[in-house]
């Protein structure tokens, strides 16, 4: 029976550079033989810092656990600890069998060799025989859809066809551990639903499996359990709805927006009405808070939200406050409570605030940003739309609805 | 990655969350001792056979691929080396008066060879760390097979040459005798002391990016500090027991003597110097001095790079 067992595991990194000469190193064998105290493992040095702290956690087969947090907070480092390239500084780690790692799926592909001679060097550093590969060579390549190029020489490839051909083949082992790091963005989209298909039918063969991903939705959908990492901690572990949510909700509150200074409307806060999901086509309603400082200069500005896709950055809606008719003028602190009805498929939408010049069609200063969740029970059909409505009032005043 | 029995791994239930002032169990430890080390090296290999099989195939193929030479790579290194060693020997041979003959240009050649071949290989064992840090830090497998590796993919070419020469030797009035048969005992000697210095060096060169050029100017005048171009008793008597330091020297000279002269190594042989004195010019303890060296150091090296392994992905 394979599962992962992470138990208390602490890892130390040095930050700047690593001064390596033999200098250093007669030193410090010289300061050992000297009888001088071995350093402490779990001491931090000057520019020593842990990149994770205190990790624990069990995925049984046929779980499947997410790890997301934003960029520095130790994902990829666990994913290396679980894997075996670094070793922790504290603590253990527990697998058995045979992982299949779908990170840097092309890492060992050389140039000057063909898609053909790649395929059984690149399977032979992942771990497969050379029998093995040669049996499911006709379905690998068919998978990446290169088969015509597969005896080109990968330096003529393009980046997207050298990375499904490694995609394909690490899609064909046969792990008792799958490991997945950020290569659900590999290809074209065809390639990419392709891909996640593939994918989640590997994560459902009760192996146990993690994915680390910036892609939400992707998380949503094929993880059993989450966790996520801030700076090395894990400062929440559940379901990954309560981690996204968790993580979205932190992720607009640390977006500060200090250039919004000096601007005769300025924005504050955009507060959510709820973290929770919405379902595809009903209301969204959150609000933004800020100040007019100026009401002669902030008659030509607009508050204005953008809505993208957080997966793609794909810009789905944009709107302000110029077009829907209200004008900023009275000086005072102001709420403009929006709704938006969701006419769009399940997926994690951005909702961006700026400060805009309607005039000189410029943006003068980005607001907080926050996530909207959508969840899609039924299946996403009619156009896509997302209409608003937004009421401007002083604040202190109700909000009418 | 050690794999521990269930009962050992103590479940890491969220309540563990709690604990957090208890300290944390020590890593897992680096576990063998000094002769624990070559079996646990020689079953990793083993078991990624595969693998050292395709990055030594790699290795070769690029080698081979784009470029003019084809083949002619496999003995480019040893016909230069004999080239200038026939020119070192004719100058030699115009001072002192005496003719060249045939039979040192083959010992020449039988000594070229693996020459060429520990260079080459220690040349693309000392960085085959570096230049594959993309693996290194991104994919996990033993990091032997790397040096390795680079040394099977020499040892490719080195063959080649070798078949070259083994049809050339007649026509340099060479026929090898019954104790030519010290030839592959001295070939096995030379490729565990190449994988020595291989792993010892490509690991150096991770920790310590200034080694390969360390390494490669002394590949440039190793050559001179090693008898291929000359045999040792031109040195006198000092200077062939110094020369024998070298671990090299003993196994080339057991290859020149065994195949070209017909010498069997078991019988020391001596010399009469300038100045009268008789010297000896092969024992049969330099043979073993060289196979001490080679074993010995395939034991330090797996030991060494197997301590230090863990610190790869982290410090290439």
């Amino acid at each position: 029976m394979t599962r992962i067992v992470v138990d208390r595991v602490w890892k130390k990194f040095r930050r700047g550079e690593t001064h390596d000469s033999l200098r250093d190193l007669v030193e410090a064998l010289a300061r050992r033989m000297l009888g001088g105290r071995k350093p402490d493992p779990t001491e931090l040095g000057k520019r020593d810092f842990w990149a994770v702290r205190d990790l624990s956690f069990e995925v049984e087969p046929g779980q499947a656990l997410g790890i997301i947090g934003p960029n520095g907070s130790g994902k990829s480092t666990v994913l290396k600890l679980l894997t075996g390239i670094l070793r922790p500084t504290a603590g253990r780690i527990h697998l058995s069998g045979r992982i299949g790692a779908l990170i840097e799926v092309a890492a060992g592909f050389h140039a000057d060799l063909t898609g053909r001679e790649n395929v059984f060097l690149q399977g032979a550093i992942m771990g497969m025989r050379r029998a093995e590969i040669g049996r499911r060579f006709d379905e690998i390549v068919e998978f990446s859809g290169i088969a015509p190029f597969i005896d080109t020489p990968v330096k003529r490839y393009s980046s997207g066809m050298n990375a499904r051909l490694g995609f394909s083949l690490a899609a064909h082992l046969d792990p008792d551990i799958l490991i997945i790091d950020e290569v659900l963005a590999v290809g074209d989209f065809a390639f990419q639903q392709r891909a996640f298909a593939h994918i989640g039918e590997m994560a459902r063969r009760n192996i146990p499996v993690v994915i680390v991903s910036h892609q939400l939705d992707r998380i949503a959908s094929l993880c059993t359990t989450c966790i996520l990492l801030k700076q090395g901690e894990v400062v929440r572990r559940g379901t990954p709805a309560e981690c996204i949510s968790q993580y979205v909700q932190e992720v607009s509150q640390t977006v500060a927006s200090e250039d919004m200074a000096g601007l005769p409307v300025r924005i504050t806060a955009l507060n959510l009405a709820t973290t929770a999901p919405v379902k595809s086509g009903e209301p969204f309603a959150f609000s933004i808070e800020g100040a007019v400082h100026d009401a002669a200069a902030a008659e030509r500005l607009t508050v204005a939200i953008r809505v993208s896709a957080a997966n793609t950055g794909q810009l789905v809606y944009a709107v302000g406050t110029g077009r829907m008719g209200i004008t900023f003028t009275e000086e005072g602190p102001f709420r403009l409570a929006w709704r938006l009805d969701s006419n769009v498929p399940a997926g994690i939408y951005s909702i961006e605030t700026m400060v805009y010049d309607s005039q000189q069609n410029r943006r003068l200063a980005a607001g907080p940003s926050a996530y909207m969740r959508v969840e899609d029970p039924i299946g996403f059909s009619g156009p896509v739309q997302l209409s608003a409505e937004a009421r401007l009032s002083p604040i202190g005043t109700p909000v009418a609805r | 990655m050690t794999v521990l029995s269930d009962a050992k791994v103590r479940r890491a239930d969220p309540a563990l969350e709690a604990r957090v002032a208890e300290p944390a169990p020590p890593p897992e430890p680096p576990a063998l001792g000094l002769f624990g080390q070559l079996p646990a090296t020689v079953r990793d290999l083993w078991a990624h056979r595969e693998l050292v099989y395709q990055l030594t195939l790699r290795d070769v193929r690029i080698r081979y691929k784009q470029a003019i030479m084809g083949f002619g790579w496999a003995i480019f290194m040893p016909v230069l080396i004999i080239g200038s060693g026939l020119l070192v020997r004719f100058s030699m041979a115009q001072m002192s008066g005496r003719e060249l003959i045939s039979t040192v240009v083959a010992g020449m050649a039988i000594k070229a060879l693996p020459w060429a071949f520990f260079a080459g290989a220690i040349g693309f064992a000392t960085p085959s760390l570096v230049s594959n840090a993309n693996l290194v830090t991104k994919i996990a497998f033993p990091r032997e097979v790397l040096p390795v590796s680079a040394t099977l993919a020499q040892t490719f070419d080195s063959t080649i040459g070798t078949l070259v020469l083994l049809i050339l030797l007649p026509f340099l009035g060479v026929i090898p005798t019954v104790t030519a048969l010290w030839a592959p005992v001295i070939a096995v000697l030379l490729f565990l002391f190449t994988i020595a210095v291989g792993l010892l060096l490509s690991c150096g060169n991770l920790f310590f990016r200034d080694v390969k050029y360390i390494v490669q100017v002394i590949l440039t005048f190793g050559i001179f500090f090693t008898p291929v171009l000359y045999e040792p008793e031109h040195l006198g008597p000092r200077g062939t027991q110094l020369i024998m330091l070298n671990p090299l020297s003993p196994l080339l000279e057991g290859l020149r003597l065994s195949v070209v002269q017909g010498h069997n190594l078991l019988v020391p042989l001596t010399a009469v110097s300038k100045t009268g004195v008789v010297f000896t010019t092969w024992d049969p303890w330099y043979l073993v001095y060289s196979a001490a060296c080679a074993v010995g150091g395939v034991f330090i090296a797996a030991l060494v790079f197997h301590r230090l392994e863990s610190l790869f992905a982290e410090r290439v």
